[in-house]
Formats: C-alpha cells, structure tokens, sequence
C-alpha cells in the first residue's frame, strides 16, 4: 500500500552475514522502515510515529520505552498488526502487513504472534487451560501436548487448568496471558505492559516467565513498559520519544534506564 | 465519547420501544377496525330501516346462516288491515331467505360467512333501501336485481343471464343493478331481489303469507304511537317492533354472530402480542439497568435517595411508553386501514369509511403506556437497590440464576400445573376452567424457571454448534447460557408466540386427524356432495333425486339441517332419510329402529339421551316452524360425530313447512360400476343443478383439513406479529450483549478470530437463545393442545386424541432457528466491525 516503502526496501531479507562472526547472526523477527503514523487531518494531524526504523531482533528480549504519546504503544500496535501505518512498512518474518488482507492479517496474528495485554487479556467463559490454547482451537490446529505442558508446568499453572478468570488473581491471570502467547510457539510475543496492573512480586514472576522463554526457547519478545525495572530485565531497550527513536541501550541496568529516562524527559 | 453513549442510548430505546410500537399498533388496528365494523353496520341498518315505523312479523325466529334459519311468516292479509290503521301511510310485504348468485363461471358470490341474502323489491322509498343505480325493478318470473357490488364481482351487467341457488338453481335475467342506502351493498351481504309474487312462490309456501310487514307512518308519527295502534291487529304468534329496535336487533346479532368472534379473536392475538411486547421490553429495561448499574450506584454515591434513583428508571420508561404507545396508536389506524382495504380487496368488503372512537385509541394507548411501566418496574427495583459502594467496586452483571424464591415461586406453579393437568387427565368430563389452569400454570412456572433450564436446555441445544464449529461455536454455546436469567427472559418472549402457534397447529391437527379417523371408520360411502362455502342456501332439492335416478349409483341420501326447538333448547337436527343413512353412515351401537324414524319418530344421539333423560319409546314435543309436533323416539345411536344429535325424516320436516336446506348429498356407486365413471355421471348431474363437484373420500377429508388449515394459516400470520415482536427483542438483547463484551471481542480478534468467525459466533449464540426459547414454546404448546382436545372431546362427546404434527414442528424449529439468524442479523455484523484497539480501550 506505500509506493515509497516498496520500493526502497528488500523485504524480509537479511542484512547478509558478518564474515568474523562465530555464529551466522538471525535475520530479524519483525521490522518496520520508515513507519510514520498519523492521526487525524491538516493542521490538526497530530505525527505518532515519524518515520521509525526499527529491527526486532530474533531470540531477544526487545523493551521499547518512552514518555507518554512518545508512540510507544503505536508502534507497538503497528508492529503486532492491530494498527495500520500511514507510510512505511512492517515486516512480521517475510509477510509485509500492509498488503493483507484482514483476513490474512489475523491469520497472521493467530499463527504468528503472542500477545499479553496489560489487562482483560481473558475469555471470561473459558477456562484458564482453553484461554491458553485459543488461537490453536480458532486455528484449528492441534496443541503439542508435550509443548504445552511445558509451558503450564513452566507458568506455574498445572493446578488453576480449570480456573475461570474470575477465579484467578491478577497474577494467575497474566501468568495465563503469557502461557497463552507462548503456547502457540508465534514468532513474536507483544506484551503491552504486561506488568502495569500487578504487585512487585506478581510483575517480577511475570518477566521471569518472559525471560526464560527468550533464554531458553529462543522465542521473541517485544515489551512495551514504562517501568525501568521491567525495561532492564529486556536484551535491550529502544528509547522512543515524538515518534522517533531517540536511544538505544544494550545489555540495560535499571540504573542505565532510569538514566537514560531522566534525560529524555529533561 | 459521551455523545456516542447518548446516541447508543437513544438506539437502544427506539428499538426497544419498537417491541411496544408493534404491539399497541396491532391492539389498535384491532379496535379501530370493530370501531369501522360497528359504525359502518350501524349505519348500513339505521339506513336500511329509516323510513320504517313498525315491523310485524312471526315471534318464531331461530337459527342462524351456517345451519338453517327459521323466520316464521305473517298472513298477507294483515298488511292491508295495517294499512287503514290511523297514522299508518303504506304497508309492504317483506321477504327474507337466502339464495346466492353464480357468476358466468359457476363460481358462487360470497357466502363465506355473511348472508346471501334473497329478498323482494320494495318500490316505496321509505320501505327500502335499495335504490336502482341501473335498469328498472323486477317483474315476474325470471328477473331479478342485483346490489352493485355483487354484479361487480360477478361481472354482470343490466340484460345478463345469470344463475342464482334458490337453492334449486334458477336461471333470471338481470334486470337492475342498485345501491344499499347509497352503498354498492350492505357491507360483505349478497343480495339478489325478485319481484314479491316471485320471492312468495320460490321461499315461502303460497302467496298468502311473507316474512314480515313493514310499515311506513304518515310524518310526524312516532314509531312507539305506530307500535301501539298496530298491536292489536297481531295474531297470536307475531310480534310488532320498531325501525330503531329493528336495526338495534340486527346490529345486535351482528355482533353476536360475528363482529364479537372476531374481535375477540384478533384482540386475543394482540393480547398475545403485548405479552411478548411486554417480556421483550422487560428484558431490555433490565439490560440497560444492569448496564447502568455503575452509574446508579455513582448517583447513591453523591447522594440522591433510592426513590430518586427509581425515578429516573420509571421516568425514562414512562417517556418511552408513552412516545412508542402514541406512534403505536397512529401506525394501527394505518394499519386498520390497510386490513379494511384488505378485506375489501377479499370480497368482504366493510360498510363506510374507517372511524374509531376516542375510546379505543385511549385503551389502546393506556394499555401500552401500562404495559412498559409494568415491563419497567422490577428493573427499576433492581436499580434503586444498587449499593452506592458498586460505584467504587464495579460489579459483574451476571447473577445467580436461581434465586430461592424464583425456586419455590417456580416449585409452586409447576405443582399446581401437574395437579391441574393430571385431574385433566383422568377425569371423564374434563373442566375447561382446571385445563386452562393447567396450561397458564405450566406457561408460568416456565418463565418464572427459565433461569433455571436455561442453563441445561441451552447447553444441550449447544453442544452440537459446539462439536461442529469448534472453539467459536463452544463459545456461542457459553455466551447463550453465561447469563441464564437473560437467556430465559430473552428467550421466553419467542417461547410465548412459538407456543401459541404450536398449540393451534397441534390442535387442527388433531382435530383433522379425528375427522380423517371419523370418516374413514363411520362414512361407507363412495362419494360426498358438500355445499361450497359457510352461509349459502344449501344444495339444489331435485340434486339427490336426480342423482338417485342414475343408473351409477345405488344409494343416495341427502342430509338437510333443520331448526326446531325442545322446551327452550334450540336444535339443529339432520333432516334426511334415517332408513337409508344408516346403510351408509354408521351411528355406532344403536338400540331401537332407524327405519321406525318415520313422519312419528326422530333418533336421537346416545349423549343427548343421557343428558335429557330420554330412552327410545319416549314421546318428546318439539316445536318445528309453528307446530308442536309430538315425535317417538324410535333409537338411540352412539356416533354423532358426522350426523349430531338429532335425526328426523325429510317426509316428517315437509309436513310442517320450515325450511331445511339440504347441505350434503352422502352417495354409494352400483355395484359393478367403476368409481371414476359414477364420479362423472354424478358431476354431470351435479354441474347441472349448480352444485359443487363429488369428492371422493380422501377428497373429502382433505377438503375439510383444507378449510381448518387455511384458518390456521390466518391464525399463524396473525401471530407473526408476536414472532416479528420477539425477533426485535432477541436482537436487542444481542446488541446491549455485544456492547457489553466489546473488549472481549476485541481480545477474541487481537489473538486471531476472524470476523466471519465472530459473526459466526453471535449468529450462533443467537440461534440457540431462539431454539431455546422455540423448544419451550413447543413444549407448552403441545401441552396446551392436549389440555384443549381432552376439553374439547369431553364438551362435545367425541373420541379426539392428540396427534402431534411432527413435520409442523420441525418447520417451527426450523423457523425458530431462522429467526435466531434473523435477530442476530444487526449484532452480529456490529460485533464483527469490533476493532481491537478501540475495543481494548474500552473503560
């Protein structure tokens, strides 16, 4: 749909390998180029994203942060296909999200994309268990059991399997959003400050539960929060601010973000 | 933001008060149109007797169009000693009995109900009403003048031949064509004029006698001065009454006869409409409230009283009530004015123009204004009871399904229905008033339960969406029961018209099977001859000799339906020829002599026997035109359900002179000869004296489950306003649903349903909210046709059973389901444009 995206990008393709490099280096899970988003028209166009160019490196933790309307969760939102850009392209694997369909657009977030919303992240009907393998049973596709019981055993939640929501506290819940965006193995996890609503303990089981997924099953993750503590737990974290990416900090410590934190908003 | 939550509101109570629009315009429509009836026939009759002073006529009047009707007659003679009475201006003889125009076709004009009313010309003015629009008046033998509106129908014009029943067909030309007190005829009535001599020799014995006298005053005389000077020239047996009395007393049978039966029957079917119009908006009301409820308790929060927060409720209602009751009154004159039009367009066409009364539109108006504030109430209750601490807490707004007194309320109807329905059961003679108990005991503790099956029923209904559509279609299978008290109020309204269609179907089917079993087990005929139509003259009197002449059949009886009375009891009994019948009908265990019912003796059914104490060999006076006739009672039989109580001879019946058309010829072929060639000679003959063609005997049966079908398909479609009522409000509880899960639906689509599949899925859902409410409503359907045969055959003495209609139940499951789809139509498609974002923004 971007004449200009188009053509000035070779979609999905690596960068190419770096020739010292002991291990060929992942090409990334998902990407936008020159991602500019805007709301509303003429003089009262207000810019969210402002042509960003972002690589979501594969296996690794990625924390995007900034002020609020920095364009954080537009990003976000752009990337994991909820939101549509005004310019510039997305990439989740090889699929290009601005040419699909609706269709082919959720299809694409059922197979290839975990999420885990700050809140509300569960069918109140289902139970813990089935809120877990739902984008399978709307896929259709049949659970590794084997997989799945991993990740229950690993989310702690092998006796809440038959718990209601509204039978679970707030960090039973989310402990389910997650075991819900692992469980069908996507090439992306969103998780949209999937800590926001929790207790320090809860939060904190929350990023292991994410953690330990990037570390020990190489899977993907982007993490929107405004939390330093949650940000530092990331591989890196991307510093956004009136639609640009202004920073970027490998291997953050709590210190390093708050750090960072005080100068964008000085 | 705020705007759009108005304009949501607004949406929710237009379409909720659509629910009440529909309602009271049918209870309108319904008033406005007996209004028209009443209005219309009153001044049809106070024209068609201005002029008349007084009416002296026999004080024998009995019967009615359907079977026979008995007049009486005045002495000719009379009228002109009427005449030199002092006031008196002219005296003309009257005569009334029925024949019915045919058009060139054969097709006979009316008689589906109103009168064919056959008459003489009256040249006086003030004597008549009928006023030549063509042509001159009939003179002799052979002429006749028809009112306009049948010589359209029947394309006739002045100089056309035509045939009219007498019964005997007649062939006349027609002479003029006029107008009923300046109408084209009495409303829906058939006229055919003759000139007096004629009318005399074709209805009545001789020319010494007519139907009435009516009487014109010279001016200024009072009809009561009239009245009182002509009363002593009456002999015994005849009776003076007044022009006014006179159309008083039409207007009167009028109503009794027909304008009360059907409007009875259409306010029942409003009434049923406002039932499902009430529970839809009930359910509506009691959504928005529990949607509200944050909002309330934010209202006790800051201070405002129970009463206040009550207020607002019953105020909003009393707005919605009163707005959608008056939209409700203006639609139903439309829509009185389109079913007028209708009936016009039918051939059954009302006199005058629409009117109503004040009075109707305010009952109307006052009954759905009522109606919503009664719908309004407990949720209002349930409002004012929000604690102001749910303001702070939010609250879900599901709650338990089975409160205890909902339980023991429900316990208790059911009892009372079980125990009603069992005495149903068992008893001999069954009492409508406990069947009726029985019923409405069931229909209640079924709403008041619904909470309570609706979770088993609607997951049963659910589980095969749930196997074959997967996740979404379990999904649809929760959503249908995950508030199983709106599940049950949402459904219940579908259940109440569902069942009462269910309970006409189920109960024609009965009754049809009964007929098909009647017939076959009791009629040993070949072929049947029925007069064509409700309220005709009947068949031909030389149809059964003729067709006894034919070398094809071997038995013929005509069965004719007289009007004669025993003490005050009036009767209708079959007059025919008793030896013969019972050759070709079989009267079930008999005790006397059929063929003894002879010009002394009548039989007389077993029920009848035993209610009147009467035993053959018995004497029993009956009064038969104007003569007491003392009869024998010569046998007893035990199956009246094709010939009735009473059975006389035709010999007896024409010694005292009452008229008893003949209504069906019953025929046997000769032996030897094939079915279809009698068939023809029969026809033949049967064209030839204007009758209807023979039916065989599953021609027969069908004809007659044909006429109780076309009755069930009026009552059907009239209902479909009760069903149309409860689509609105099964789409409307989706909707508020749909509006109350919006982040859930945007969850469902951020991790991968596709809109086709959350379409899918409310469509679902909604399709086992209405297939529950559809499986309720058969259910106490079928109920309620069982409880009204077992009163029906015990009221009548008959043998019926239930015979459940299975491929009409599987229509209306079907239908049911249909509509599911058809409410879900609107949600569905809203649910589906559910964006994620926006959805998950949701506070």
């Amino acid at each position: 749909m971007n004449p200009i995206a188009s053509e000035t990008t070779r979609p999905g393709t690596p960068i190419g390998p770096a020739p010292s490099s002991p291990v060929p280096p992942l090409p990334p899970a998902a990407r936008v180029v020159r991602a500019t988003k805007r709301y509303g028209h003429g003089p009262t166009a207000v810019d969210a994203l402002r042509e960003v160019d972002l690589d979501v490196p594969t296996s690794q933790m990625t924390a995007i942060m900034g002020p609020s309307g920095s364009g954080k969760s537009t990003l976000m939102h752009c990337l994991a296909g909820l939101d549509s850009l005004t310019s510039g392209s997305v990439y989740v694997g090889e699929a290009e999200l601005g040419t699909l369909s609706d269709r082919a657009l959720t299809r694409l977030r059922r197979d290839q994309i975990g999420f885990v919303f700050q809140a509300f992240n569960l069918v109140p009907t289902l139970s813990a268990g089935e809120n877990m393998t739902l984008p399978l049973d709307l896929a259709g596709r049949r659970p590794d059991r084997d997989w799945v019981d991993h990740v229950v055993e690993v989310c702690g939640l092998a006796d809440r399997l038959d718990h209601r929501p509204s039978e679970l506290s707030g960090g039973q819940q989310q402990r389910v959003a997650v075991a819900r965006a692992l469980a069908s193995r996507p090439a992306v996890v969103f998780a949209d400050e999937p800590t926001g609503n929790l207790d320090s303990r809860s939060g904190g089981a929350i990023l292991d539960l994410l953690r330990s997924a990037v570390d020990g099953e190489s899977q993907t993750v982007v993490m929107v929060t405004h939390d330093a503590i949650a940000a530092a737990r990331a591989d890196s974290v991307r510093f956004l601010a009136d639609g640009r990416i202004v920073d970027q900090l490998n291997d953050p410590t709590t210190e390093l973000v708050l750090d960072r934190m005080m100068r964008l908003g000085a | 933001m705020v705007l759009s939550g108005l304009r949501a509101d607004i949406r929710r109570a237009v379409s909720a008060a659509l629910a009440i629009v529909l309602g009271v315009s049918f209870l309108a429509a319904t008033l406005v149109v007996g209004d028209t009836m009443r209005g219309g026939f009153a001044d049809a009759f106070a024209a068609g007797n201005d002029g008349v002073s007084v009416v002296v006529r026999s004080d024998t009047r009995l019967g009615d169009d359907d079977r026979a009707l008995d007049l009486g007659t005045v002495p000719v003679a009379l009228a002109e000693r009427i005449e030199s009475v002092d006031g008196v201006a002219t005296a003309a003889l009257h005569i009334e009995a029925r024949a019915q125009i045919l058009d060139p076709s054969g097709r006979a004009i009316g008689g589906d109900g109103p009168p064919t009313i056959a008459t003489n010309w009256i040249d006086d003015p003030r004597l008549s009403p009928w006023e030549l629009a063509e042509g001159r008046a009939p003179s002799g033998a052979g002429e006749v003048v028809i009112d306009r509106s049948s010589a359209r129908q029947a394309g006739y014009s002045v100089g056309d031949t035509a045939t009219v029943r007498t019964p005997d067909p007649l062939t006349v030309t027609v002479v003029g064509i006029a107008t009923f007190a300046g109408e084209d005829s009495q409303g829906p009535v058939t006229h055919t004029l003759f000139d007096t001599a004629t009318a005399q020799d074709l209805f009545l014995t001789d020319r010494t006698v007519a139907t009435a006298i009516r009487v014109a005053a010279e001016p200024g005389i009072e009809e009561s001065v009239t009245a009182e000077r002509t009363a002593p020239l009456l002999g015994p047996g005849h009776e003076v009454i007044t022009g006014t009395e006179l159309s008083t007393e039409q207007l009167a049978e009028l109503e009794a006869d027909f304008i009360g039966f059907f409007q009875t029957m259409l306010l029942a079917f409003a009434g049923v409409g406002m039932v499902v119009a009430t529970l839809t908006i009930h359910n509506t009301f009691a959504i928005i409230v529990a949607q509200r409820s944050r909002q309330s308790a934010l209202l006790r929060a800051v201070g405002a009283s129970r009463r206040q927060v009550l207020g607002t409720v019953v105020a909003e209602a009393s707005a919605v009530g009163i707005v959608a009751s008056a939209v409700g009154v203006t639609a139903g004159i439309g829509l009185a004015a389109l079913a007028t039009w209708g009936m016009d367009a039918a051939g059954f066409g009302l006199p005058g123009s629409l009117r109503w009364s004040l009075t109707s539109l305010a009952l109307a108006w006052s009954v759905g204004v009522a109606a919503t504030l009664a719908a309004a109430v407990l949720p209002a209750v349930h409002a004012a009871r929000v604690a102001p601490l749910a303001a702070i807490r939010g609250l879900s707004i599901d709650r338990s399904e089975s409160s205890r007194s909902r339980q023991v309320a429900g316990a208790v109807l059911a009892l009372t229905s079980a125990g009603a329905l069992a005495v149903t059961a068992v008893s001999d003679d069954v009492s409508l008033t406990v069947a009726g108990v029985g019923v409405l005991a069931a229909l209640a503790a079924t709403i008041v339960a619904g909470p309570v099956l609706a979770r088993p029923i609607a997951s049963a209904l659910g589980w095969p969406v749930a196997r074959v559509r997967g996740r979404s279609g379990d999904l649809a299978r929760r959503n249908a029961v995950r508030n199983p008290r709106r599940t049950a109020s949402t459904a219940s309204s579908l259940m109440v018209g569902v069942a009462v269609v269910v309970f006409f179907a189920t109960t024609a089917h009965s009754l049809t099977a009964y007929i098909d079993r009647t017939v076959d087990a009791q009629f040993a005929g070949d072929l049947v001859i029925e007069q064509d139509g409700f309220s005709g003259p009947g068949l031909s009197s030389t149809l059964a000799p003729r067709l006894d002449d034919l070398p094809e059949t071997s038995l013929v009886v005509p069965l004719g339906v007289g009007v004669m009375r025993t003490g005050d009891r009036v009767h209708y009994p079959t007059v025919t020829y008793p030896g013969a019948l019972g050759s070709l009908v079989d009267l079930g265990p008999t005790q006397g002599d059929l063929t003894q019912v002879d010009t002394g003796g009548i039989a007389v059914s077993q029920s009848l026997a035993e209610e009147e104490g009467w035993a053959v060999g018995d004497d029993i006076a009956v009064r038969i035109g104007q003569s007491d006739v003392d009869l024998r009672i010569a046998a007893v039989f035990g199956a009246r359900d094709l010939i009735g109580d009473l059975v006389v001879a035709a010999d007896m019946w024409d010694l005292h002179g009452s008229p008893a058309p003949t209504r069906v010829v019953l025929l046997e072929g000769a032996p030897g000869v094939d079915l279809d060639r009698a068939r023809d000679a029969v026809a033949t003959v049967a064209s030839a004296e204007a009758a209807p063609p023979p039916l065989d005997r599953g021609e027969y049966v069908d004809r007659v489950s044909g006429e109780i079908d076309q009755l069930i398909s009026v009552m059907v479609a009239l209902l479909a306003v009760a069903v149309l009522i409860a689509v609105l409000g099964i789409g409307n509880t989706l909707s508020l649903a749909v509006h109350e899960r919006t982040r859930e639906l945007g969850l469902l689509r951020a991790v991968g349903m596709a809109r086709s599949t959350v379409r899918a899925m409310v469509r679902w859902e909604s399709v086992i909210v209405a297939s529950f409410g559809t499986v309720l409503g058969v259910g106490i359907g079928t109920i309620g046709a069982w409880a009204a045969v077992r009163a029906f055959g015990s009221a009548e003495a008959i043998d019926i059973s239930l015979v459940v209609p299975l491929a009409a139940f599987a229509v209306i499951a079907g239908l049911g389901a249909t509509a599911g789809v058809v409410a879900a139509l609107r949600p569905a498609r809203r649910a589906a444009r559910t964006e994620v974002l926006e959805a998950m923004a949701t506070s």
